[in-house]
């Protein structure tokens, strides 16, 4: 009882500190809309997607709301490095409370908001895309294991390095990659030999295939090989972040 | 779990901690009595704030023993934490937030009950309740150490650890700070650690200094008492006529040692403030002139002890070491 308490209020921190950020709320919002408006709109009459089922403006936009989800979720670790070097987090971890409800608080927070963020673009994206609520629940599956995912991995590479400089770096030269070869911008089938390994290798592609099914119907690989991916690599960073926290938050 | 019934607030034996080649600690003892206030001065770079970081389990010692209230900082750190309250060096509030949603968190995190009205009554202790809802970015030195201090007490902790609460302040914030840190300790049974490297300070507030110089204690006790353990004050009496008057003044109670240096006898005594009225009976039938007195300074007493000046700082440790994460 008492660790959920303290993860709500760690999470209620998070929260205070993102109402107060209108600039970063509102770009989150503006930065998929001028995309999705612009390349979606302006590539759908150019690119076919081979297989049917859904137009390059229902691909992009799905695609690229996983996109949003996991750059906001890999800002948590940047919170964390943040909340360092203001001293703040010294004084939480003087405070009797575990080190995992932090580490965790911070984890739900994120996670939470990026739904939220989703939730809102997908509102924001259904009368003008080929989106559509096929199967929500499926998509929140693979949102829920996505954010897991990135924003343990961004508390992972946070408890590492100092300097928000190079967290910056180092978080952009994993995910930029990463993004490319995960099927977001355009499909994996289709990809050239060595782009497609790439692709089968990067663990991101299966949440966006799965998150793009629940949205559209469309998907390329197996969806309870989604799905258990998804989910177990939520998992596995999730503990690792928790256990990495643990034990750098002492010297 | 501390099998003494009325344990110190702090007890350190034989504390070491080294960060690699580097030894911060070495071999450091405490002994601070409960309802203290007590002063570890020393130059920057002395472990002072190595020491206060083990204290508060954010730091594992290399070796030794570290008890805060009779709990072992390595072994209880839970019921460590919550019996102690911090105030760091350096920044460590949320910025973003406002000062009353710094409290808030706090208070939380440390499960008080009656939150809101601990929260509004700290807010007011330190002279913020009008400023309480404006984000912490906009505050001034003074009023964010006055804030730390606010989070410190807001869960009413038995030991209060201030690491160089005046650091960087210019003189009115110092004192405003010093004034509040009187004002909480009286009505409350709190015991204040706190680290400084100004000598004025450590005078101000503590009844008990510890001197910490390269990693452990040169010298400790109440300042007055480590001031006359230098022998005490000196008088110095400039007098008209003054052959003879060394022998009359070594009667006086207390003194310990006369020279002469031309018209002026300086007197070495201890208490010098009381024994002024008896030097200067026997000092009156050689005509006085003038009459100082020369009370040694804490800089004096850490000179004495570590054999080199205070500013000069010492070797080993960084004492502006974090702890990780």
């Amino acid at each position: 009882m008492r660790f959920l308490e303290d993860l709500w209020t760690i999470a209620l921190r998070e929260f205070l500190r993102y109402r107060r950020d209108r600039a970063y709320v509102l770009g989150q919002i503006l930065v998929p809309i001028l995309v999705v408006g612009f390349i979606g709109f302006g590539l759908n009459p150019v690119v076919a997607i081979p297989g049917g089922g859904t137009d390059y403006l229902g691909w992009l936009s799905t695609g690229f709301l996983v996109l949003m989800l996991s750059s906001g979720a890999i800002g948590g670790g940047f919170t964390l490095i943040q909340d360092r070097e203001a001293g703040f987090l010294r004084a939480i971890l003087v405070a009797p409370v575990s080190r995992a409800s932090i580490v965790l608080g911070k984890i739900l927070s994120r996670i939470a908001m990026s739904v939220l963020l989703v939730a809102v673009l997908v509102a924001i994206f259904l009368p003008f895309t080929p989106i559509r609520l096929f199967h929500p629940l499926v998509s929140l599956v693979a949102l829920g294991g996505l954010s897991f995912a990135f924003v343990s991995f961004g508390v992972l590479l946070a408890t590492r390095l100092r300097a928000l400089e190079s967290y910056r770096l180092i978080a952009g030269l994993v995910t930029v990659p990463l993004y490319l070869t995960s099927g977001i911008f355009f499909p994996v089938k289709t990809m050239p030999a060595a782009l497609r390994g790439l692709a089968h290798a990067n663990p991101v592609t299966y949440g966006v295939d799965l998150f793009r099914y629940g949205l559209t119907g469309v998907h390329e690989l197996p969806l309870p090989l989604d799905a258990t991916i998804v989910l177990a690599l939520g998992a596995l960073l999730t503990v690792l972040a928790v256990a990495s926290f643990d034990r750098r938050s002492r010297d | 779990m501390s099998a003494d019934p009325s344990p110190p607030a702090v007890l350190v034996r034989g504390l070491v901690k080294r960060y690699g080649d580097v030894t911060a600690l070495d071999g450091l003892d405490l002994h601070v009595p409960r309802g203290a206030c007590f002063g570890l001065l020393g130059p920057n770079g002395a472990g002072k704030t190595t020491a206060i970081h083990i204290l508060c389990t954010l730091a594992n010692p290399t070796q030794g023993l570290a008890r805060v209230l009779g709990y072992d900082v390595t072994r209880d750190r839970a019921a460590v934490r919550a019996r102690l309250g911090l105030v760091f060096q350096e920044a460590s509030l949320d910025r973003e937030l406002s000062a009353r949603e710094n409290l808030d968190i706090h208070a939380r995190l440390y499960h008080l009950p009656d939150r809101r009205r601990r929260v509004e009554e700290m807010l007011a202790l330190v002279d913020l309740a009008a400023d309480a809802g404006r984000p912490v970015r906009h505050f001034s030195g003074g009023m964010k150490r006055r804030l730390e201090i606010a989070r410190g007490l807001l869960h009413a902790p038995d030991v209060l650890f201030l690491d160089e609460p005046t650091l960087g302040l210019d003189i009115r914030a110092r004192r405003a700070i010093w004034d509040h840190l009187r004002k909480i300790r009286a009505g409350r049974d709190l015991t204040i650690v706190l680290t400084t490297h100004y000598l004025e300070e450590a005078d101000a507030l503590c009844d008990e200094v510890a001197i910490i110089d390269r990693g452990r204690i040169a010298a400790c006790g109440a300042p007055e008492a480590l001031k006359s353990a230098l022998g005490g004050d000196v008088v110095a009496i400039a007098m008209d006529r003054p052959e003879g008057a060394e022998m009359a003044l070594r009667r006086v109670e207390g003194v310990s040692r006369v020279t002469r240096e031309g018209d002026t006898a300086r007197v070495t005594v201890a208490e010098g403030a009381r024994r002024i009225p008896a030097l200067l009976d026997a000092a009156r039938p050689f005509g006085i002139r003038e009459v100082h007195l020369h009370r040694p300074s804490l800089e004096e007493v850490f000179l004495r002890h570590t054999g080199h000046a205070f500013e000069s700082g010492a070797a080993g440790g960084d004492g502006s070491r974090e702890g990780a994460a």
